[in-house]
């Protein structure tokens, strides 16, 4: 006879017959079962209510965010690409107060919180945002929330191999769990700067996460997701690194991070170590390639330069260093570690000999760069006059070609992302370049021009996009806006007197409301 | 068909033989009224069109040392005047072996290339049995045919092995690309009549006359074939009379068709009725350099008046000016007229080859030169080079490379460049083990010094050595560094590890390179 026994041991809902003999039955049955699970259960039931009790605790601390953003089309510049919603969690560090990836909130228009135990959305905004570490602060709307949150406190712990929980509210603000497994610890570029930071790196996890789902070591946070590479492998950001965060954008007046000011290379080859005559036992040093203009070390190195150690932290061939937790990792946390205003020590190898060099700990805005690698949140810059579009030169600009886009842009305009983005100077601030042009009667002849870089505007060297607005009040008695271009490239030529007709008629006919945007 | 074997018969009456007879008659009239039909269908061009069959070799233009691979293939060709054969370059380049047959004559002919023009694609071949012409008919070249009147095509196209005609109209005639080479343009007929793989090289007539040699069609297209114009292959004849084929030149200068702007034309003073040209720039070390300024605009070519789109009228048509100087040899002037700063002016020009810096037209018939050091190999960059990152290269070649392809005449302002030079393969050695990096890179200077072509990188390798090659790379930071002594030491035993027969492969002995049929550009060019 089969016997269908639905044992709920945690809900102790076991329905007893009356009858004695299936009472006595059914207990031989209960005990041989009660005693097959307790021998399947994972070691230690007490590990299981730990976990459990972190994830009941954790309700109280995770937020399900919700984010719209709306940003811009680059090469329709006075249009607004399409809404776009994204969804994340948001770690609680304060009562009204959590923590989240930045690359989620990227042109976010508005931001929406769900709380565990409560239906309405409660508004966010951003606080701090960090693109350099991929790191976001964002305050919730108290007024509209029931309780305070829990705050939590991430903390340093790494064990190679440790099995972790990673904790989220979906959008039913249900709490939602999974695990992986913590591998290692390594530089990585954040996804959405040129910035390269501390990274904890877990594999094999039970699904992607890569929105801010917070990883605990036991009942130990330490660290919430930002990228993830299928479920094989996710990047968190560490406690270390949130840590600093969040003490420096205390007080509102969030410094960033250092920024490094020079490319290096691994410097493998023995017969360029013996060309800048260092000893044949000396087989440590990491070699300076470039030395950009603005960020930290820019004034100090020069190219050929071979950092032998930062802070005295000996540095190895491919540039990285001892860090006692994490094994060797690249020698960009040594500086971007530091506060800004830092003195940082370098000693390097230059001309057959040890240098000390003392750097000052600094970083720079991205808008400082000649070629801006990200532009999130702000309009992009542009000046259309006479149907010429005429744009600031971004990476954004140059992704935009989507798959192989580097095999696709133009190369003069690739030249200055790929080999002078951080070299801007006073002379030359930015790139400005001719999009292309809207066809109108004041421009026939030209219509074909695209993807130029302007030199000059009515004589004036062109080093920002706003010197093309000063242009074009010179020269007040002449006829023409007169344009040249680098490389060979015809001289465009606008007639003044047309052109106030010829823009209102191009704004309307090409739907274009704001012709001109110079962000301030 | 079979012939039936009369005698055979035993039960031949008389009546049934009258039969048989007759039909036997009738057959064989019949069979020689095919004959005639078929020799009238072909007009005689049977005794002028030739197959062509072709074996020939490419070369290697990363690992220059190593033969490539043999290719076959099946064109047409037509005898001219003084016992030649005309046909396609592209049918003949890199060949090493060319035969030739002819309709219903089962012998065959060996050739030799004469004469080859890879810029416009044609080619005269010499036979050495002279009996190959027994029998034969040389054909006339005509002038341009006009728009839509009937031409026909012969040649051994794909889908047999007999001579084939079809039959069409010309569609139009314009400037463009030779297929061959990739980079040169100039006049083309284009026509309905179908013209396949095989066509290439057989003649195009009309009213018994050459007016064309078929080459090229348009592979997404229905019925678009395209035949060189009698314009083209005349140049060619008139450039090999005096025994060098020296290629089509231009003027060197680089042109916009900016006046259709009313602003643009008023801003360079140029008078309200006049049309012409802008130049924008002229090409490094052609004759106009001295002569011509950005902003001249050209007004006139000779006696043929320059249209805002840079058109003239000639031959009855409306085409590019270039038309005019292909009327000219190398060598030869055109009178410009121009308009500077409002004044009209004139002056001679001299028409040279005038290639960019980085050649991008396609080579062939020329063994790339190569340089093997430390087994570091340096070639010069070259289309073929580049194509080497197959159907998509433009996409794919690394950086400074498409960068220089594209715009090498605007970046170059060293006079004395020749060509770029680029590091093609490392053949591993413990010497360079760390020159992974470096490779498909092009060579900026040796030791401080600038790198103008292959033969500077050799000499500064060639020097006695001491202490260090620096090796610098364009649009890369830091040097490739080799211990001079040693990779003096390693080269021998490299060159034998991989079977390379020189270390530098310009000075080897002159039987190894083809003979200097071809248009070497790279020798006019200084």
């Amino acid at each position: 006879m089969k016997m269908n026994l639905e044992l709920r041991i945690m809900n102790e809902e076991f329905r007893i017959k009356r009858s004695i003999s299936i009472i006595s039955f059914l207990h031989s049955k209960f005990s041989i079962l009660i005693c097959v699970f307790a021998s399947l259960w994972p070691a230690g039931t007490s590990a299981m209510a730990g976990e459990n009790q972190t994830r009941e605790e954790m309700k109280g601390s995770i937020v399900y965010l919700e984010i719209s953003s709306y940003g811009y089309d680059q090469i329709r510049p006075w249009k607004n690409t399409d809404i776009q919603q994204k969804s994340g969690v948001g770690c609680a560090t304060g009562a009204y107060q959590v923590i989240t990836p930045a690359w989620n909130l990227t042109d976010a228009k508005l931001i929406k919180a769900k709380v565990s135990g409560q239906n309405e959305y409660v508004p966010a905004k951003i606080k701090t945002i960090d693109y350099e570490i991929d790191l976001a602060l964002l305050e919730l709307d108290a007024g509209t929330m029931k309780k305070p949150l829990k705050p939590i406190r991430f903390e340093d712990k790494f064990q190679r191999g440790a099995k972790l929980n990673y904790y989220w509210l979906n959008a039913n603000a249900e709490m939602t769990t999974g695990q992986g497994y913590m591998d290692r610890a390594e530089m990585a570029r954040s996804t959405v700067s040129y910035a390269y930071f501390l990274n904890l790196i877990v594999t094999n996890t039970s699904q992607e996460t890569s929105t801010g789902q917070v990883y605990c070591d036991g009942s130990t946070p330490v660290g919430i997701s930002c990228w993830s590479k299928s479920s094989t492998e996710t990047g968190l950001i560490p406690a270390a690194i949130i840590n600093n965060f969040l003490a420096r954008a205390k007080d509102g007046n969030y410094p960033g991070v250092p920024a490094v000011g020079f490319a290096a290379e691994a410097l493998l080859d023995p017969a360029m170590r013996t060309y800048l005559k260092m000893p044949a036992t000396m087989k440590n040093g990491v070699q300076v390639t470039s030395v950009y203009t603005i960020g930290t070390g820019n004034e100090s190195l020069k190219a050929g330069d071979v950092i032998l150690a930062i802070d005295g932290k000996e540095l190895d061939a491919y540039g990285k260093f001892l860090y006692p937790a994490y094994d060797r990792i690249l020698f960009h946390h040594l500086i971007t570690s530091h506060k800004i205003g830092d003195d940082i020590v370098f000693d390097i190898w230059r001309d057959g000999g040890k240098q000390q060099l003392h750097v000052q700990a600094i970083n720079f805005d991205v808008g400082q760069m000649l070629v801006p690698y990200y532009e999130y949140g702000s309009q992009p810059e542009y000046v259309v006059t006479g149907g010429f579009v005429f744009q600031k030169l971004t990476r954004s600009y140059l992704t935009n070609w989507g798959k192989d886009w580097d095999g696709k842009v133009t190369p003069h305009l690739l030249y200055y992302l790929r080999d002078m983005a951080f070299k801007p100077t006073a002379q030359r601030r930015e790139i400005v370049i001719l999009s292309y042009c809207l066809p109108a009667q004041i421009n026939l002849g030209y219509t074909d021009l695209s993807q130029l870089v302007v030199s000059k505007f009515n004589g004036m060297p062109i080093s920002r996009i706003s010197d093309i607005v000063k242009a074009q009040k010179l020269n007040p008695g002449a006829k023409y806006d007169v344009v040249e271009f680098e490389l060979d490239n015809p001289t465009v030529v606008i007639p003044r007197q047309q052109l106030p007709q010829a823009d209102a008629t191009l704004a309307t006919s090409y739907g274009i409301r704001k012709l001109v945007n110079i962000n301030p | 068909m079979r012939m039936k074997n009369l005698e055979s018969r035993p039960e031949n009456s008389k009546s049934y033989l009258l039969i048989c007879n007759s039909k036997f008659l009738i057959f064989v009239f019949a069979l020689c009224v095919c004959s005639i039909c078929q020799a009238a269908g072909l007009g005689g061009m049977e005794k002028s069109v030739v197959m062509i069959r072709g074996a020939g070799q490419e070369f290697d233009f990363v690992t220059p040392w190593k033969p490539k691979a043999m290719a076959q293939g099946v064109g047409s060709g037509f005898i001219i005047e003084d016992n030649k054969i005309l046909t396609n370059a592209h049918n003949v380049s890199n060949n090493k072996y060319i035969e030739l047959q002819k309709e219903g004559v089962a012998k065959r002919y060996l050739a030799k290339v004469a004469f080859i023009g890879h810029d416009c694609d044609l080619a005269l071949l010499a036979v050495e049995d002279k009996s190959f012409f027994d029998d034969t008919k040389s054909l006339e070249l005509a002038e341009l045919p006009g728009v839509n009147t009937a031409v026909e095509t012969y040649g051994f196209p794909m889908g047999g092995r007999r001579i084939s005609v079809t039959k069409g109209i010309v569609s139009r005639i314009q400037v463009d690309t030779y297929s061959h080479t990739g980079a040169d343009s100039h006049l083309v007929i284009q026509t309905d009549a179908a013209i396949n793989p095989g066509n290439s090289g057989g003649p195009v007539i009309q009213d018994g006359k050459v007016v064309g040699v078929a080459f090229q069609g348009l592979r997404q297209a229905d019925n678009i074939g395209y035949m060189i114009p009698t314009t083209v292959i005349r140049h060619f004849l008139a450039d090999i009379n005096d025994g060098k084929y020296d290629g089509f030149g231009s003027l060197g200068v680089m042109l916009y068709p900016g006046l259709h702007n009313p602003g643009y034309k008023d801003y360079l003073n140029v008078p309200a009725d006049q049309q012409g040209i802008v130049v924008i720039e002229t090409t490094m070390h052609s004759s106009v350099e001295p002569i011509l300024k950005r902003g001249d605009v050209l007004t006139q070519i000779d006696q043929y008046a320059i249209d805002n789109d840079g058109r003239v009228e000639i031959y009855g048509l409306k085409l590019d000016m270039s038309e005019v100087v292909e009327t000219k040899q190398i060598g030869q002037t055109v009178e410009l007229a121009y308009y500077r700063d409002g004044k009209p002016m004139k002056t001679t020009a001299t028409v040279a080859l005038n290639r960019p810096v980085l050649e991008f037209a396609r080579q062939y018939d020329i063994e790339p030169e190569y340089v093997c050091f430390a087994g570091l190999v340096f070639v010069p960059v070259t289309r073929n080079y580049l194509e080497t990152w197959g159907a998509e290269w433009i996409k794919d070649v690394p950086f400074y490379l498409r960068y220089l392809f594209y715009n090498s005449m605007q970046l170059n302002e060293d006079r004395a460049r020749k060509e770029y030079v680029v590091l093609s393969e490392i053949m591993p050695d413990e010497i360079n083990a760390y020159a992974g990096g470096f490779k498909s890179q092009v060579v900026a200077s040796i030791n401080g010094t600038t790198i103008e072509g292959l033969e500077d990188v050799w000499k500064v390798f060639e020097k006695p050595p001491e202490g260090f090659y620096t090796i610098m790379f364009m649009g890369m930071d830091r040097p490739l560094i080799l211990d001079a002594k040693e990779a003096h030491t390693q080269q021998a035993k490299i060159l034998t590890k991989y079977d390379i027969p020189f270390g530098f492969a310009q000075g080897r002995p002159q039987q190894t390179r083809l003979p200097s049929t071809g248009s070497n550009q790279k020798e006019v060019q200084q």
